[in-house]
């Protein structure tokens, strides 16, 4: 060691290190990337899962919006679509939000969304994912987007019950969170339309 | 004998005279951002103090072999590999604990906290000692979180641990949840420390007693 | 996301000190005298923007061709390091003034978590390089700014009544949640 000058000496402590956190890290990896993996897969199909009616499968389809998930139900022994789901992403009241939206097969009304990353305000805008002061139906705000209609496009109205078939309420106290969720969906459903086909019918 | 008895000050040190976030605002990055509820805190308390006991035993171990002017280079590489460990063992087994902590579990690496006690301990004492060290610092660190953790918890959802203990009478302060309840309630909790630790009210209290 | 938004939200809205709690050891510490706080969130925002180029190349570059992401963190924090010497040893070369004003708070950025932070966040948001770029900017923007209100705010402190055991760091954070409290009227603006 004393032979040694300083500097081969630094280099080859650090090197050691490096080497050392590279083996420790490599080894970690291979444990732990599967099940990363897997709990990413798991909170996609969940989520799928959410804003979709209940199917078997899904495929994948890369588009040049975004990756478009096919929900496929086996029904007598026959492959029939559910509807499609994706990702919309835009601004919020405060950054940015990701819904995944599922809409029907002939692209007329939605089958449900679900905010999976916000960081609206809390008590307020967090009303979009779940409002635990409305003990009965602390979902209620993203529940009244299942079977909400698509044309000419989904309005939030204030302070009273919807009385139109595209029409929701909007939360009080967070109207542009509201109507930021909204208009994501309008925006991006608009997108996808040109992209996908809507296959009409309900037995196609 | 006596080295027993330092032995035990040396990890009852970091709980409170020099806890790391009341007495040297050490950390206050995580503390301020991830304790708008109990578990969270004590989740980013155990990360940050497995990070501080396994860095600490390398780093001691190792600490007659690194150079002096290479040892922060090193010091950052080893703390950052625990890091990463920690970082994946919480989103490869507990995936809501880390979507919930975010990037804060990665920021561990720069918390002032872990290469301050290697700089300052670990790299002058041996493995026993600086385990002893780090075992104290990550306890009061884990208080402090949890304590802040609780007050906001409380106070901002109603709740503690994420189980609700106050009834529908009590509105939720929803200011204590936001970055201004992190700021007010760790004020509040240093100057409650400072009147704690003031030595003139402490001879006025040995007075009367 | 536009460019300006991007830059907005960083700045304002989600100010990297006020919103995400980065940056805080610099903002208790230096934050006494307005001069230092406007020098050191010049520090701070010129190693932002390098930082924001070269952990995006390394990302984009290095880390995910090769499959080895796992490294993020541990080559994040030493080009970081590197990077933060470098930029020391340059303008002490270059210029004595400025080397005079920057050069004493460059080894203490080192360990500000805003800087890493910075490049977590423009990995974890997907950021394009122009992006990540004004990004960065923005975030240093919004540094400089929190640290030099709370500076001017501090220096007016000194000449006042603070009660005994909320002197230093407690009047500190009380004046800070003030701030991110005054900083959450601008949600909304994006």
């Amino acid at each position: 060691m004393s032979k040694m000058s300083l500097s081969t000496r630094m280099i080859l402590v650090l090197t050691l290190i490096t080497v050392l956190s590279g083996g420790i890290l490599a080894g970690w990896d291979t444990i732990t990337k599967p099940k990363i993996a897997f709990h990413r897969q798991e909170a996609l199909k969940a989520a799928i899962g959410d804003v979709l009616p209940a199917h078997d499968t899904y495929t994948r389809e890369e588009t040049e919006f975004g990756t478009i998930y096919i929900a496929i139900a086996t029904r007598d022994s026959s492959e029939h679509l559910v509807g499609i789901a994706f990702m919309a992403v835009g601004s919020g009241f405060q950054g940015e939000l990701r819904i995944m939206v599922g809409l029907s097969p002939d692209m007329t009304q939605l089958t449900g969304i679900k905010v999976l990353e916000q960081i609206e305000t809390p008590g307020l805008g967090t009303k979009i994912v779940v409002d635990p002061s409305n003990k009965q139906d602390p979902y209620w705000f993203p529940a009244q987007f299942r079977g909400v209609h698509l044309s000419p496009e989904i309005v939030v109205i204030k302070n009273a019950k919807p009385t139109r078939n595209n029409e929701v309420q909007g939360i009080t106290g967070a109207t542009i969170s509201s109507k930021a969720v909204t208009n994501i969906l309008n925006d991006q459903i608009a997108h996808i339309k040109t992209v996908w086909p809507s296959k009409g019918g309900p037995e196609s | 004998m006596s080295s027993t008895l330092s032995l035990k000050t040396e990890f009852i040190k970091g709980i409170w005279k020099e806890n790391p976030v009341m007495a040297s605002l050490l950390g206050l990055c995580p503390t301020l951002a991830v304790t708008n509820a109990a578990n969270n805190g004590l989740a980013m308390g155990l990360a940050t103090t497995f990070v501080l006991l396994s860095s600490s035993l390398m780093i001691s171990a190792l600490r007659n072999f690194i150079p002096h002017q290479v040892r922060i280079a090193g010091y950052i590489v080893i703390i950052a590999t625990f890091v990463t460990v920690a970082d994946r063992f919480l989103a490869a087994y507990f995936p809501v604990i880390s979507a919930s902590l975010g990037p804060y579990i990665p920021l561990i690496v720069v918390n002032c906290l872990i290469l301050g006690r290697q700089e300052a301990f670990s790299s002058r004492n041996g493995i026993g000692r600086s385990l002893l060290d780090s075992l104290g610092m990550g306890i009061g660190f884990i208080i402090v979180l949890v304590v802040l953790g609780i007050i906001r918890e409380i106070l901002g959802s109603g709740s503690i641990f994420g189980i609700a203990i106050l009834g529908d009478w009590f509105t939720p302060w929803m200011v204590m949840i936001l970055p201004p309840g992190a700021f007010l309630t760790l004020g509040i909790l240093i100057a409650l420390a400072n009147w704690y630790n003031d030595p003139s009210r402490s001879k006025e209290r040995g007075t009367v007693s | 996301m536009s460019y300006f938004l991007i830059f907005f939200s960083a700045a304002i809205v989600n100010n990297f000190v006020l919103a995400y709690f980065l940056g805080i050891c610099p903002f208790v510490g230096v934050s006494k005298r307005v001069s230092s706080a406007v020098s050191m969130g010049m520090a701070v925002t010129f190693v932002m923007l390098i930082t924001a180029v070269v952990t995006w190349l390394i990302y984009h570059l290095i880390l995910v061709p090769f499959d080895v992401v796992i490294l993020q963190y541990v080559s994040f924090i030493l080009v970081i390091a590197s990077l933060v010497q470098l930029v020391e040893m340059f303008i002490r070369k270059v210029s004595k003034p400025l080397y005079d004003t920057l050069g004493i708070f460059l080894p203490l950025i080192t360990t500000n978590c805003a800087i890493l932070g910075l490049a977590l966040f423009s990995v974890l948001r997907d950021y394009s390089f122009m992006e990540s770029v004004v990004f960065g900017l923005g975030a240093g923007a919004g540094f400089t700014l929190a640290l030099v209100i709370m500076a001017g705010i501090r220096e007016e402190l000194e000449l006042a009544p603070v009660p005994k055991y909320f002197q230093g760091a407690a009047i500190t954070m009380i004046v800070a949640g003030g701030l991110a409290l005054a900083f959450m009227g601008f949600a909304g603006m994006i």
